[in-house]
């Protein structure tokens, strides 16, 4: 099985033992989300169980692509599991993260990790090559540490020193390495089971959304470990060679020649930490040695490595925390902290944000109506941020008291501002910006449809930026006033041409407000989640190099995307996939994922923005295309709302192009059959969940209307 | 030739070391390694002196971002698979440590008095008279005795074990290297998968004898006005 390791294995934390999947079991989902959404649903029976249930099955999941030389592909690490960020449901949900760990993992003869279970007492897993061990923390006093200090201890254990510079026998049997185990783990906030605690790698690569840090902190589970030395086969590696080398020749940035792509997040970004620290966020580079920090086979590393030590690795909203800081090295330790303590960057900023309002209202501090132990007189210091940061970790006042304050912002703040009696209240004026699920706003649901849209009908905030290049360019050409590199009307045919099957339909990137409800923009949300789940959850191309779509190198600015993906996955798998059948893939695991949240409980009628999506204006600049007067533009956006009742009427054209009854939203037996998921819809309509397949459209009619 | 003239010609520069060693020819690099290199070996008339690489491997470890695209692609230009262990080229790193202790770029010099070929008791670790005498590994030859692996004196040892093939293997500048994406081939004449797939051109081929003194010949700068554009220090 070219790409693959050929085994998964599975460790059941109660029993305290291992097994193995062989992964050709679920090779038809090639790997990643696609292998994790077949895996939970195989072995998890009850799916309304509460992610802090031992029945949680937790996956790590790799791709054929880990660990191989195909450009921004080789890094990701897919984790899955029923969550307990979003609110009011823990929804089936997903993160990656990036680094060495896909990479290791596969080297060490192991395509993904299944987790099941709760250990009697702290424990972590430790894997070298084929021997996966589960020890207790205690030897290692590792519970209680943050993810540095544990990290280190595991390393100086594995490799039976702290030092590491030379070869040294990773598996007791000869087999040898000169690299570092690749660890996950949480930190304190992940053992105290706040809410929104994540993963930590390395230094700064973190899963940071659904709460997983605390998911493993409910199973006592505090890292696992990871050291290979095996190799994996490639279907053709000369072909795997050439094939990148001409991808970053003809798509990539080219620093030395002067051709200095785009900073930000796009294939041809040079190699450049996308930091955003300093005020406005951006402005402030550390004067400081420092070197681009990349994941395994990535063309432009995102991140840095720095001459100070403080917070390598450290990127975008963990670098956008705290930004009122009063110095640049108050902010960057603050990354630090985050990263150290296992804390979600965009909950935390967008939750202190609130914080800070609630301030500013008087609603909150020391005595105060909602009695809080740090004084915002303090905000901008290295001490608050400190002290919040343990609050929340340690669910106290952050000094080591007892207090509330940090028990009530643990379970997040949308579950804080329930409890302190202002949920309502703070969703409807968007005082609390946490517009979908519980979770903290990202790419503003009432400007960039797609974002807001796909978050909505999915399980989380997407997080996926594929269609950002509008949102920019928008702003930059009618805001900023600088001319874009091509014409809006060029940039949606490009793009357009892209989104097979549906390829040419340029309504479908149309914005305005004359189209934010239609059928066309429902299947720009439905092939998004198709290409995400697909192309970058199960692939794992990064979300920050990939889609290809604009490429002011490519021939005519077309990016390479359609072409690419299934080039490289082709040269590493001999799968002979077409771009088309990752989307088809990808409509049949999102369909998947759909099943399990409606056996969790979802129904049409709670798939709703808070109310301030629709009753509050946006007050941000913001320029969409649109096409007005038959002419393509940038549409000014800024001020538009979510109409209630148009977003009834685009779930319905949504639902119906998906097979899903519009009635509830439940997925229908002719939809999945088309899908070859019948047995999903015999496991529904045991549960009372399926839908009525009378009022589902044709599945094959819909899908290419 | 007397030490003080070769070394008087060489530090007034007007004979690079490479055309002094090509014009004396490998007998009179046995008697001169002494005196070019401090600290070198003086070599017996009696052993046959090993002729120099024409090629050799610089890199910077300050630019490196740590991403193993070489690892990956030399382990399967030579091996055809993606395995960090089988890689002639190391990376180590610490992602934890400060900049730029947190990492280290660590090739094969293809050292003008290569330790690895003199443990080798087979001969099959020689330099290839083929391919401008690189230091590899001929594996009809090797029986797998792992002498050369402690030989290396630069650790982590140059010389990578296959355990399933049960013999060495080394950095040969590509020559050998069975699936070379390029017509041209690997080799000093050729290109090297290393060099080609840095993403941050932090790897880099010479013809020129690095000094072999120390880390200096080898671990240089290569960051010029195009990396500070990007925000990175050149020194």
């Amino acid at each position: 099985m070219n790409g693959y390791a050929g085994s998964i294995v599975r460790v059941d934390l109660t029993a305290g033992k291992t097994s193995t999947i062989s992964t050709s079991d679920y090779e038809q989902w090639i790997g990643g989300h696609g292998m994790g959404s077949a895996i939970f649903f195989d072995l998890v029976r009850d799916k309304t169980i509460d992610g802090f249930d031992p029945g949680n099955v937790v996956t790590i999941m790799t791709s054929p692509l880990s660990g191989t030389l195909v450009p921004a592909a080789s890094g990701r690490t897919e984790v899955q599991g029923i969550g307990v960020q979003s609110y009011p449901i823990g929804w089936f949900t997903r993160s990656n993260f990036g680094g060495r760990f896909a990479a290791m993992l596969k080297y060490a003869g192991w395509d993904g990790i299944v987790i099941e279970g709760k250990a009697d007492r702290p424990v972590w897993v430790d894997i070298r090559n084929g021997r996966v061990s589960i020890r207790d923390c205690k030897d290692l006093s590792l519970w209680g540490t943050d993810t540095r200090t544990c990290q280190e201890r595991i390393w100086g254990y594995v490799a039976g020193k702290r030092e590491i510079s030379d070869w040294w026998d990773a598996d007791g049997r000869g087999a040898r390495t000169t690299q570092r185990p690749a660890v996950l783990t949480i930190g304190p906030a992940g053992e105290n089971l706040s809410r929104i605690a994540c993963l930590v790698h390395d230094a700064g690569h973190g899963s940071g959304q659904g709460g997983f840090g605390a998911v493993w902190g409910s199973k006592k589970l505090k890292a696992i470990s990871v050291i290979g030395t095996g190799g994996i086969t490639v279907h053709d590696p000369k072909a795997l060679v050439q094939t990148r080398l001409w991808q970053i020749r003809t798509y990539g940035s080219d620093f030395q020649d002067r051709k200095v792509g785009q900073f930000g997040t796009v294939f041809y970004s040079p190699p450049q930490p996308v930091t955003l620290w300093g005020d406005p966020p951006g402005r402030a580079r550390p004067y400081e040695g420092v070197r681009p920090s990349g994941c395994v086979g990535c063309h432009a590393g995102c991140r840095g490595r720095y001459e100070s030590g403080i917070a390598n690795e450290a990127v975008c909203m963990t670098t956008l925390f705290y930004g009122g800081a009063r110095t640049l090295d108050i902010q960057r330790k603050a990354s630090e902290l985050l990263n150290r303590y296992g804390l979600n960057a965009f909950e935390m900023s967008r939750g202190v944000d609130y914080l800070r309002d609630l301030s500013k209202q008087g609603l909150i501090g020391p005595g105060k109506r909602i009695d809080f132990p740090l004084d915002f007189a303090g905000f901008g210091s290295l001490e608050f941020v400190e002290q919040l940061v343990k609050m929340i970790s340690y669910r106290n006042d952050g000094l080591g008291h007892e207090h509330k304050g940090g028990d009530d912002l643990a379970e997040g703040f949308v579950r804080a501002a329930k409890k302190w009696g202002r949920l309502e209240e703070d969703l409807k004026t968007g005082v609390l910006d946490f517009p979908h699920w519980g979770l903290p706003n990202h790419y503003e649901p009432r400007t960039e449809l797609e974002w807001g849209y796909g978050s909505i009908l999915g399980d989380r905030d997407i997080n996926e930026h594929d269609f950002n290049v509008f949102f920019w360019e928008g702003l930059i050409s009618s805001f900023l006033g600088r001319k874009p590199d091509r014409t809006v009307e060029e940039t949606v045919r490009i793009i357009a041409d892209k989104l097979v099957p549906y390829q040419g339909d340029t309504r479908m990137l149309d914005f305005s407000n004359e189209n934010m409800y239609s059928v066309p923009m429902a299947k720009l949300v439905a092939w998004h989640r198709y290409y995400t789940r697909f192309w970058k959850q199960s692939a794992l191309f990064c979300d920050w190099r990939w889609p290809d779509f604009v490429n002011p190198s490519g021939p005519g600015q077309v990016g390479s995307t359609g072409e690419s993906e299934p080039r490289f996955l082709n040269a590493v798998t001999g799968k002979g996939l077409t771009f088309l059948d990752g989307i088809m893939l990808g409509r049949k695991i999102w369909n998947l994922d759909h099943a399990i949240w409606t056996l969790q409980g979802r129904h049409r009628d709670m798939v709703h923005f808070a109310e301030y999506i629709y009753c509050v204006p946006f007050s941000g600049a913001a320029f969409v295309p649109g096409k007005k007067d038959g002419k393509w533009d940038y549409v000014d956006a800024s001020r538009r709302r979510i109409d209630k009742g148009e977003f009834e009427r685009f779930k319905t054209r949504f639902y119906e192009l998906e097979s899903w009854d519009p009635a509830t939203g439940y997925p229908t037996r002719s939809g999945l059959a088309s899908l070859k998921l019948g047995y999903v819809a015999d496991e529904l309509e045991k549960r009372g969940k399926l839908g009525k397949d009378a009022v589902a459209k044709n599945p094959e009619r819909s899908l290419h209307e | 030739m007397a030490k003080k003239t070769t070394e008087d010609l060489l530090s007034r520069k007007r004979l690079s070391r490479r055309s002094f060693l090509k014009l004396s020819g490998t007998a009179a690099l046995g008697i001169a390694a002494g005196s070019i290199f401090p600290g070198g070996v003086w070599l017996d008339h009696a052993v046959a002196a090993i002729p120099v690489s024409l090629g050799y491997l610089l890199v910077d470890t300050k630019k490196c971002q740590g991403c193993l695209s070489c690892m990956l692609a030399c382990s399967l230009v030579h091996e055809g698979v993606e395995d960090l262990s089988l890689s002639r080229i190391q990376v180590v790193q610490d992602s934890l440590q400060k900049w730029p202790e947190d990492l280290s770029v660590e090739q094969c010099r293809q050292c003008v008095d290569p330790a690895c070929v003199r443990s080798c008791p087979t001969g099959a670790l020689r330099s290839d008279p083929r391919f401008g005498n690189v230091r590899a590994v001929d594996a009809g030859k090797c029986v797998g005795c792992k002498k050369c692996l402690s030989a290396c004196p630069f650790p982590p040892g140059r010389t990578v074990w296959n355990p399933a093939a049960r013999r060495a293997a080394k950095c040969d500048l590509c020559a050998g290297a069975p699936h070379h994406w390029d017509k041209a081939g690997g080799g000093p004449g050729g290109k090297q998968a290393c060099v080609e797939v840095c993403p941050v051109k932090a790897i880099k081929f010479t013809a020129e004898i690095p000094v072999q003194e120390g880390d200096t010949g080898y671990k240089v700068n290569l960051r010029g006005p195009e990396w500070r554009r990007l925000g990175y220090p050149t020194k």
